[in-house]
């Protein structure tokens, strides 16, 4: 019997329990917008474009501190996962 | 036209104007106002003819000619006919010309007859600001024989001259009278340039409003009536009443410009506190995101921290042999 790893334990949990449910909230909440916006009455349209128009008017520059420290921190993961299975092969 | 049909099954439609004409300098003026002066058509319109009298009267009237000169209906409807044509046939941009001297209420697409009914309804005899092309096609439209080539003082004499003695005296006395207004209520010379009225959808040829847009700034006398002279066209009550509806359409306007512009204002700050509301989300988002990631990046290091232990320090967690076997341990290189 191996013994109980709470380290494997999280993986599992992340793995499987935590990117379902984020996934299925992503995608209902994705297609609630979807059928939302696909109305054809003149509203619906005017919507559309002022979706489209605030999304054009969004600016990189305000949140690209906080998109490098993402990138950064996934990079980081990345190298963990890799080096933890140089370490532990199989784990 | 001003009398309704009794039923909408009954409208009685009139034929579209003939195709509109460059004007011809060559051409002769044809005078109005006469049946003696106009050239009847042989062929006058079947649903024209069709109309009462009253209404072929008002009609002929709206096209400035004088009803009770013509014996049958049928000579009224071949002068009616022919008054058609000959509006249709005049510039445009001289009727263009007259109403903006006329200060006239018509929109920039309206078409040669539109033009044409506004420009009879202007009773002056002042003809300061009015273009020479206009003051001629203003002639011709009151009546008057002139020549394209006739100097503006001899066509203004003989406009001057077609008016009536007792049209000249009324004339005389409104002025007086407007004179004698305009020293009591104090006139204040302000004059504001000429608008036409915003397009109306159909009325006219597309093709003629971009040309007239650019004329429409162009007018270079067209200045905001007096009191006096409005009281001298219209007469006492007219001149006042027209002055009292100026000025509260002055207020109205005024006041729906500053409606329109509070709610401009009011869009404004909606528009910004969305977009406000939009960045807040967005970077709450990403907050939200940095914190897992931290957190799984801390936890992967603790994990990576506990699996280094377990592969080198085995006795701390108790490891069997039979583990021990399948951990990989990095050796250093030689």
């Amino acid at each position: 019997m191996t013994e109980p790893d709470p380290f494997r334990f999280f993986r599992l949990t992340v793995a499987w329990i935590a990117t379902i449910y984020a996934t299925v909230i992503t995608v209902q909440s994705l297609w609630g917008w979807v059928v939302y916006l696909s109305g054809n009455d003149k509203y619906m349209t005017m919507v559309r474009r002022y979706l489209i128009v605030h999304a054009l008017r969004l600016r990189f520059k305000a949140f690209w501190g906080d998109v490098i420290v993402c990138i950064l921190l996934c990079v980081a993961f990345f190298l963990l996962y890799r080096l933890h299975e140089v370490l532990v092969p199989g784990a | 036209m001003s009398a309704n049909p009794s039923s909408p099954n009954d409208l009685k439609l009139l034929p579209p104007p003939p195709q509109q004409q460059p004007s011809d300098p060559s051409r002769p003026a044809a005078p109005a106002g006469g049946a003696t002066a106009i050239s009847v058509s042989s062929s006058a319109p079947r649903q024209l003819a069709d109309l009462p009298r009253d209404e072929l009267h008002t009609l002929a009237e709206e096209f400035g000619l004088e009803p009770r000169r013509f014996k049958s209906p049928q000579d009224l409807v071949s002068a009616i006919h022919a008054r058609r044509q000959f509006i249709a046939s005049l510039d445009r941009e001289a009727l263009l010309d007259v109403v903006r001297w006329g200060r006239r209420p018509v929109p920039i697409n309206a078409t040669n007859e539109q033009l044409a009914h506004e420009i009879l309804r202007i009773k002056s005899m002042r003809f300061d600001g009015l273009s020479e092309r206009g003051l001629v096609t203003l002639a011709r439209m009151r009546g008057v024989e002139v020549g394209n080539d006739d100097p503006v003082p001899m066509v203004v004499k003989k406009l001057k001259k077609k008016e009536s003695f007792f049209t000249r005296l009324n004339r005389k006395r409104r002025a007086i009278l407007g004179s004698i207004v305009s020293n009591m209520i104090g006139e204040d010379d302000k004059s504001a340039e000429y608008q036409f009225l915003p397009p109306a959808d159909g009325a006219g040829s597309a093709g003629a409003a971009p040309a007239s847009i650019s004329t429409t700034t162009a007018s270079a006398g067209a200045r905001d009536r007096t009191i006096k002279e409005e009281i001298e066209e219209s007469g006492l009550f007219g001149g006042i009443a027209s002055r009292v509806k100026k000025t509260a359409d002055q207020y109205i306007n005024q006041k729906l410009d500053e409606i329109e512009s509070r709610i401009d204002r009011k869009l404004d700050e909606i528009d910004r506190r969305l977009a406000e509301w939009r960045d807040k989300e967005i970077a709450n988002r990403i907050r939200i995101l940095k914190i897992t990631l931290w957190a799984s990046v801390i936890v992967a290091a603790l994990s990576l921290v506990y699996s280094y232990l377990k592969v080198y320090f085995p006795g701390m967690f108790g490891t069997s042999a039979k583990d021990r076997t399948t951990i990989n341990r990095v050796e250093p290189n030689r």
